[in-house]
């Protein structure tokens, strides 16, 4: 994804390289020189802050949910059920984005979903990226027969759809909130396996990583002090790239009521229960489902800025 | 490992190398069903070499210059012969007794920023080896570092510099004085100067020669570049299709090579003086596949005196009367027939 | 060519294995079939009953066997909520999957590959902006947020088109929209940075200093060149028609595979999960495959393979 094409310092660089590739009778302006103001913007572009901003403040929320939720998520208040927000006509102030079919205030719950979204899908990363990389250095360490079996099993993740996967596994083994986070724990590692691999390989073959060997380093000393140092940003740029994807994943299969389970509450739980009242209560869908677009949305473009910045090889 | 340097007796040499042999399962183009094959990449070569002299290996590249390099340090295992390294066989790769080893063998690369992690300060990594073999204390660490740099003719100013701001001299000196640090015995320099400036490469010859004479190392020396080796060897192996064609002495072999591979190469060395000019020898084609070698010499196709002895017969490794070893019928005048026509 | 292929065709079977050893493993890892199935308060002796019917009793190895032997023969267990066959129960769901998939992936290459082109041949022009604006709203609005909004939209507010169900066909429009939208935009992306890829070549360089209409640029080699990589994701997105459609259905009460399989998981309806798994699995290889021959086809590298091998 290129959503700050050719603003960001990296497309400025080699924009004469594309000047040459551009279909004859193009003709790209000139830039002119610029004050600090717009340079400051060239390295952070507006899309960017904006976005970081948003995901602080939605970091933010996930710490301090507690102090600012005014209700508890189960909550109920039943002589004020379906309450309209108050920018949809609603009147009562206690209640800012209204409540649900149980008289639940939806911002408290949409703040406490919040919480629950981001934990599963940070978890869900940490542990895809920590198996992922471990199975991929495992790989490019052992090579021969532990190699072919780990490349077998990222082409069998790869092939095969994640969200039938999760589905067959929830089938299988019921339900409950560690086995879910540590099923979106299983979403994308390859991803960071095949790169890890792949690095490991010819760090060891022909770079730093031979070298040390050479000087007598054991293993771990090898691939904790320099291979895993060095493709720490790889890895962490993939991990901002595949976080949208897992708050997708998990709110997808919370939406389905196979996710997080009544009466905890994520993003994606909270719009499969409002779909209910879609004709009377619009609001409580509208609300979560709003925080997961922008919200991935500000991770994406973090995401991509982050590649362009560190990590230009990483398609 | 003991804490005391194991010394050699005068008479046993640093480095002995028997019949040394490493052959490559391959496959042919093709993927995962093409034809399985064998690539001899090196075949029965041996030599010695003593602490505080240089033997030079030469040879175009594919030739098993690396391979050989790679077979004393015990990174690969051999699949025929032995390398034995101050009396006792070289360990398996990776086992806790080749780990120790490298306190006594090291290496110096053709790549010197690949071969340094470019994430630490070049002074980290100069001290690293004590840190893996866990050498004198901590706090001792620093100041012999600095004393590997000054040794190498780099300040104390260059402790915290990273890689990419070094210039390519520097980073070798930073690479040399990494590998001299655990006071080893042997120093195999794998090109070491050939990724450098030309007005750099005598500095870091110099520096070579400097540092043997200091340290009484042993370096096996592999270039391709024959003026290098001349200056700074005691001894040169010409190796093709991993095989030893001729070895001896560099003066001699240099002047008047004995063995028509090492003739066409000593003949494409440039020389500035015109009335010194020789005709050039240009050899026929490139080298073989190394999966492919010819039978008999393997040299027989590119050679302009080979007879039909060379093609069957494999010529053996056989001195002179002048004391230099040469596998060749026709040097050793045992080729029987007139040359072949040239074809 | 042939050698290629055959590689390929051992990898699909590999694939098929793997799929069936997962679903053998996570189904004993899961606890016991027979608790699973039936309920854990059903009497002993049909407990007992069960298991050997199964062959539960018998070593995990023979089991294992049995179970590939079942599999191969298409028995694929019965749904324990109607005691019907489960094959019986998803195959009679796929035409109405396939009804809301196929104008889905039409509406998905219709519109996405040729958007995606022309956002490639007039870079950071207005078409190319809007493009990957449509492009990064197909990736983080999901699926369920769209087809909700349309239904808020077009059946709430404006009461053009029923919100759900699969009476007529006007059914299936927003459906369909919903599917194809998120895949357009994804194949539009796709499009548009592999035809940036190949614009970048120094041939295409070459193709156009040579005095070759740009036009004929375009045709000859750089289209060529840009669908190798269009394929692949075309192809994934063949195989993983059901996995898209499992969102979307339900969302909209559409009686296909997808609904059925989240009903089943809902109700660990565990021959009917297995039964869809194995069936996607079968999908996605059957599309590998095609996509495979398909390169086969475009790519001339891959034709020449086999001279090059042999030589």
């Amino acid at each position: 994804m290129a959503i700050t094409t050719g603003s960001g310092p990296s497309a400025g660089e080699d924009a004469t390289t594309r000047e040459r590739n551009l279909p004859p009778g193009e003709i790209v302006e000139k830039r002119a020189p610029r004050g600090r103001t717009a340079r400051f913007f060239e390295a952070w572009p507006p899309s960017v802050l904006l976005a970081l901003g948003w995901i602080l403040a939605m970091l933010f929320i996930a710490a301090f949910v507690e102090i600012l939720a005014a209700y508890s998520y189960t909550a109920m208040d039943l002589r004020a059920r379906l309450t309209p927000p108050v920018f949809w006509g609603g009147t009562d102030v206690r209640h800012l984005l209204g409540t649900d079919e149980l008289g639940r205030d939806v911002l408290s719950r949409l703040l406490y979903s919040i919480r629950m979204s981001l934990l599963i899908a940070f978890f869900g990363t940490l542990i895809a990226a920590t198996l992922g990389t471990f199975l991929g250095i495992l790989a490019a360490h052992f090579r021969g027969w532990v190699e072919d079996v780990v490349l077998m099993a990222i082409d069998f993740q790869a092939s095969m759809p994640f969200l039938i996967i999760a589905l067959a596994v929830l089938a299988f083994f019921g339900n409950s909130l560690i086995l879910f986070i540590c099923l979106m724990g299983f979403h994308g590692w390859e991803r960071y396996a095949r790169i890890s691999r792949g690095l490991a390989i010819s760090a060891n073959e022909q770079g730093y990583a031979g070298a040390v060997r050479q000087l007598g380093a054991p293993a771990w000393r090898i691939y904790g002090r320099h291979i895993l140092p060095n493709i720490a940003s790889t890895l962490i740029v993939s991990m901002t790239l595949a976080f949208p994807e897992t708050i997708l994943l998990e709110s997808g299969l919370s939406f389905l009521g196979l996710g997080v389970q009544p009466p905890l509450t994520s993003l994606g739980n909270m719009v499969g229960y409002g779909r209910e009242y879609i004709t009377r209560a619009p609001w409580i869908m509208l609300a979560p489902s709003v925080i997961i677009i922008l919200t991935t949305l500000s991770i994406s473009i973090v995401g991509d800025w982050l590649r362009d910045r560190l990590d230009p090889t990483l398609k | 490992m003991t804490d005391t340097p194991i010394v050699p007796p005068a008479d046993r040499p640093l480095l002995q190398v028997r019949d040394l042999a490493r052959a490559f399962h391959v496959r042919r183009a093709g993927g995962f069903f093409g034809r399985p094959a064998t690539l001899h990449a090196v075949d029965g070569v041996s030599f010695d070499l003593r602490r505080g002299r240089t033997l030079g290996i030469v040879g175009e590249s594919g030739c098993g210059k690396t391979t050989t390099a790679r077979l004393v340090l015990g990174v690969l295992t051999p699949t025929g012969g032995r390398v034995e390294f101050e009396g006792e066989a070289v360990p398996a790769p990776g086992t806790a007794a080749w780990r120790a080893l490298r306190r006594r063998m090291q290496m110096v690369y053709q790549d010197p920023l690949g071969a340094l992690d470019r994430r630490i300060p070049v002074g980290q990594q100069v001290m690293e080896p004590l840190a893996i073999h866990g050498i004198g204390a901590r706090a001792e660490w620093r100041s012999r570092a600095l004393e590997l740099l000054d040794a190498v003719g780099l300040g104390a100013t260059f402790f915290a510099r990273y890689p990419h701001e070094l210039s390519g001299g520097q980073r070798q000196r930073i690479v040399l004085a990494r590998a001299l640090i655990l006071e080893p015995s042997l120093l195999v320099c794998d090109e070491p100067i050939s990724a450098l400036d030309v007005s750099i490469q005598a500095q870091v010859i110099n520096l070579l020669l400097d540092l043997q004479a200091r340290f009484d190392l042993g370096f096996l020396f592999i270039s391709h570049d024959l003026k290098v080796v001349r200056q700074i060897c005691h001894e040169v192996a010409v190796m093709y299709l991993g095989r030893i064609v001729e070895q001896g002495d560099p003066d001699q072999l240099l002047v008047e090579p004995a063995h028509p591979y090492t003739q066409a190469l000593v003949s494409a060395i440039p020389i500035a003086a015109a009335a010194r000019r020789r005709p050039r020898l240009i050899l026929k084609g490139d080298p073989p596949n190394p999966v492919d070698r010819p039978a008999g010499c393997s040299f027989h196709p590119r050679c302009p005196a080979a007879t039909a002895r060379c093609l069957v017969d494999i010529p053996a490794l056989k001195p002179l009367p002048d004391g230099r070893l040469v596998a060749c019928h026709v040097a050793h005048g045992e080729a029987g027939a007139r040359p072949r026509a040239a074809a | 060519m042939l050698r290629y292929l055959s590689t390929r065709l051992v990898r699909a079977l590999l694939t098929i294995c793997f799929v069936v050893t997962f679903a053998f493993v996570i189904l004993r890892l899961s606890g016991d079939p027979a608790l699973l199935i039936l309920s854990p308060d059903a009497p002993p002796e049909a407990i007992e009953a069960f298991r050997k019917s199964w062959g539960l009793d018998r070593p995990l190895w023979e089991q294992y066997f049995h179970y590939f032997a079942a599999i191969a023969e298409g028995n694929l267990g019965r749904s324990m909520r109607d005691g019907r066959p489960a094959l019986d129960l998803v195959l009679e769901r796929v035409p109405a999957t396939l009804a809301l998939t196929i104008p889905a992936l039409i509406l998905k290459i219709g519109i996405g590959i040729p958007a995606g082109i022309y956002a490639a041949l007039n870079r950071n022009k207005l078409a190319d902006r809007l493009t990957m604006l449509f492009s990064v709203a197909g990736f983080t609005v999901p699926s369920f947020v769209l087809g909700l909004v349309l239904v808020l939209i077009f059946a709430v507010n404006l009461g053009w088109l029923p919100s759900g169900g699969s009476d007529s066909w006007v059914h299936g429009i927003l459906p369909i929209i919903t599917l194809g939208t998120a895949g357009a935009a994804v194949l539009a992306r796709f499009t548009r940075s592999a035809m940036l890829e190949v614009l970048g070549q120094p041939y295409i360089r070459t193709a156009s200093a040579k005095g070759l209409a740009w036009r004929r640029v375009v045709v000859d080699h750089a289209l060529p060149n840009a669908a190798i990589p269009t394929v692949t994701i075309v192809g994934f997105m063949v195989g993983s028609l059901v996995a898209g459609a499992v969102v979307v259905e339900s969302v909209f009460s559409w009686p296909g595979v997808g609904r059925l399989l989240v009903v089943a998981v809902a109700n660990r309806d565990l021959a009917v999960v297995q039964t869809i798994l194995l069936f996607v699995a079968l999908t996605m290889v059957c599309a590998n495959l095609t996509v495979d021959m398909l390169y086969g086809w475009i790519d001339p590298r891959l034709r020449t393979r086999r001279v090059a091998g042999a030589g």
